[in-house]
């Protein structure tokens, strides 16, 4: 049997062949750009076609010295930690609410991801019909509740804008950790549960002594996609306010794709989403080694 | 204090449900509302009336279908090869045996940290370069590495859930290892291709900033840049708005109808792991 197992598991060409066509497609999409792109950042090309001209590292310093570039950062900053913070938050107070035995539970369990399941586009017509000033729904709520004397621009308002898109975009990822999260909370023996009630321990001692470290691997994992792909997000606030207004949305992606699409400084944009990869590249693996280390200790 | 424990249940999960449900309620009865309720200063939670004249409407004043067409085939393409490619790779990386394994498997991980616009500025050149800027080749290509890496991830739950056993038996039958693949070990591994290849239908989808770069003609822009550009028009035209998302937002609904819970499966087995 184990000849028969080795002969199963070692055949290299065998695997070669089937690992090529995705490998060679993630070379041509994937690491090609970073190389080319990293590459741009030394040239200067202005035009798709017009002859590139070395510059050395004259991109990269015209950026750092770009008080807009680090702005954008800041904004990227903010958006990134909020969404982290309210979306762990909200997707373990989600998990935790329907975790409970209820009727139907099944059901709602699988289709509590809808507002993942729906496209960008639909989220962002959805959202700013809601949150029309004249016409949206929670205008209407705010202002026969009294609490608002003029209507809200949510969208349009320097102020409310930021916290607006956040919100918009918490409201769609929530449901989908909030699925992993859950999945984590049923891996909790029974018994050990069961236990706690008959020593009388209360809801809130539960939670803190039995709940949160079994799931707390899941929600260090939670936490890393939340973070690494909201720092990407660039649809979401695209479609709501195309960075606006006044640049009050204008997060890293939006500055880099406004910087080549709109400017055509394709040399300075690439540098800068270069800076932004070996960020969140340094950050991922930095996050894994704690955790691992964590892991080993504990 | 014992009977208020079913109602704060109850209201709780009633709350989540709603804080979730109600803006999809809400654009799903306004695409049903005649324009003078829908525009009126004091909405009606309950339609009135009932009416058919923003998804006319939307035919008539928007090239809807051809949008709808181009996605559908975008989508479809992408899902397809993302499928097959996943799978492949997946079945490569977890059952094969070869120097540099473990590097391919933290290569597709990796893919989780580009960011799309990263990607973006140099696929846009190299597309131009190849001439094939401006079609729906690009777009599959750019959407199939959005979706494949992180499939082979989704895909190790469902693939380690076979046993060797069977593949074993079947290489005593005298099975080839292809035979292997297709006849067995795809079968009994379908669940987790379903959830890839809807996953992919979904991201490809719903995906605008590259199908609004690489795409420039009308001819063969998809949904979410079809009607993002209206959404930028000073007067928004709100019937037909909400008509079209209703039905940007049906397919991916029906996909995961039918194929949502293995999906969920495969979310959930590669995390918790």
């Amino acid at each position: 049997m184990k000849t028969l197992r080795r002969k199963i598991t070692e055949d290299p060409f065998l695997g070669l062949l089937l690992v090529a066509p995705l490998l060679i497609w993630v070379l041509i999409t994937l690491i090609y750009p970073l190389l080319y792109a990293s590459q741009l950042g030394f040239y200067n090309v202005r035009y798709v076609g017009v002859p590139a001209r070395f510059i050395g590292v004259s991109n990269y310093s015209r950026i750092l010295g770009d008080p807009d570039f680090w702005k954008a950062c800041l904004r990227s900053l903010i958006w990134t930690v909020c969404n982290v913070a309210f979306q762990v938050l909200g997707s373990l107070l989600v998990a935790l609410v329907l975790n409970q035995q209820f009727r139907g539970r099944t059901i709602i369990r699988n289709w509590i991801i809808l507002p993942w399941v729906l496209p960008t586009v639909v989220l962002a017509i959805m959202w700013t019909w809601i949150l029309d000033p004249t016409h949206g729904v929670v205008n209407y709520l705010l202002k026969s509740g009294g609490l608002v004397p003029s209507p809200l621009r949510f969208l349009s308002s320097s102020q409310w804008v930021m916290p607006t898109v956040i919100f918009i975009n918490v409201w769609r990822w929530t449901p989908y950790f909030a699925i992993i999260v859950l999945a984590a909370l049923q891996t909790i023996p029974k018994e050990l549960m069961e236990a706690a009630l008959v020593d009388g321990a209360s809801t809130l001692r539960r939670f803190w002594h039995i709940t949160l470290p079994t799931i707390k691997p899941v929600l260090s994992v939670v936490t890393l996609i939340s973070f690494l792909w909201s720092i990407n997000i660039f649809d979401t606030i695209w479609l709501l306010t195309r960075g606006g207004p006044l640049d009050f949305t204008t997060t890293l992606p939006i500055y880099i794709y406004k910087r080549a699409f709109q400017d055509f400084r394709f040399s300075e944009a690439a540098a800068m989403s270069v800076i932004m990869f070996l960020f969140l590249l340094g950050f991922a693996v930095a996050y894994l080694r704690t955790l691992f280390r964590e892991g080993a200790e504990g | 204090m014992k009977h208020l424990k079913p109602i704060a249940k109850y209201l709780s999960v009633i709350a989540v449900i709603s804080f979730f449900a109600a803006p999809m309620y809400w654009v799903f009865i306004c695409s049903f509302k005649p324009t003078p309720e829908l525009l009126s200063l004091k909405p009606t939670f309950v339609p009135h009336s009932f009416t058919l004249e923003h998804y006319r409407r939307l035919f008539k004043q928007v090239d809807f279908l051809r949008y709808y067409y181009n996605s559908f085939l975008v989508a479809s393409s992408t899902a397809l090869i993302t499928a097959l490619a996943a799978t492949f790779a997946a079945y490569s990386v977890y059952r094969c045996r070869y120097p540099g394994r473990r590097f391919m498997f933290r290569l597709f991980l990796v893919s989780y940290i580009f960011p799309k616009i990263l990607v973006l500025i140099p696929l846009y050149i190299l597309f131009a370069r190849l001439g094939i800027l401006d079609s729906p080749l690009a777009l599959v290509a750019a959407h199939v590495t959005l979706t494949a890496p992180f499939s082979v991830w989704i895909l190790r739950a469902f693939f380690e859930s076979v046993p060797r056993e069977v593949e074993e038996a079947a290489l005593v039958d005298g099975a080839t290892r292809i035979q292997i693949i297709f006849r067995i070990f795809i079968p009994l591994a379908a669940p987790g291709v379903a959830a890839v290849g809807i996953n992919a239908f979904l991201m490809s989808w719903s995906e605008y900033l590259f199908a609004s770069t690489l795409v420039i003609s009308d001819q063969f822009k998809t949904l979410p840049v079809g009607m993002a550009y209206f959404l930028q028009q000073y007067a928004i035209e709100w019937g037909i708005m909400m008509a079209g998302s209703v039905l940007i937002a049906l397919p991916p609904i029906i996909g995961f109808a039918i194929a949502g819970k293995y999906f969920i499966q495969g979310l959930t087995a590669g995390s918790i792991k």
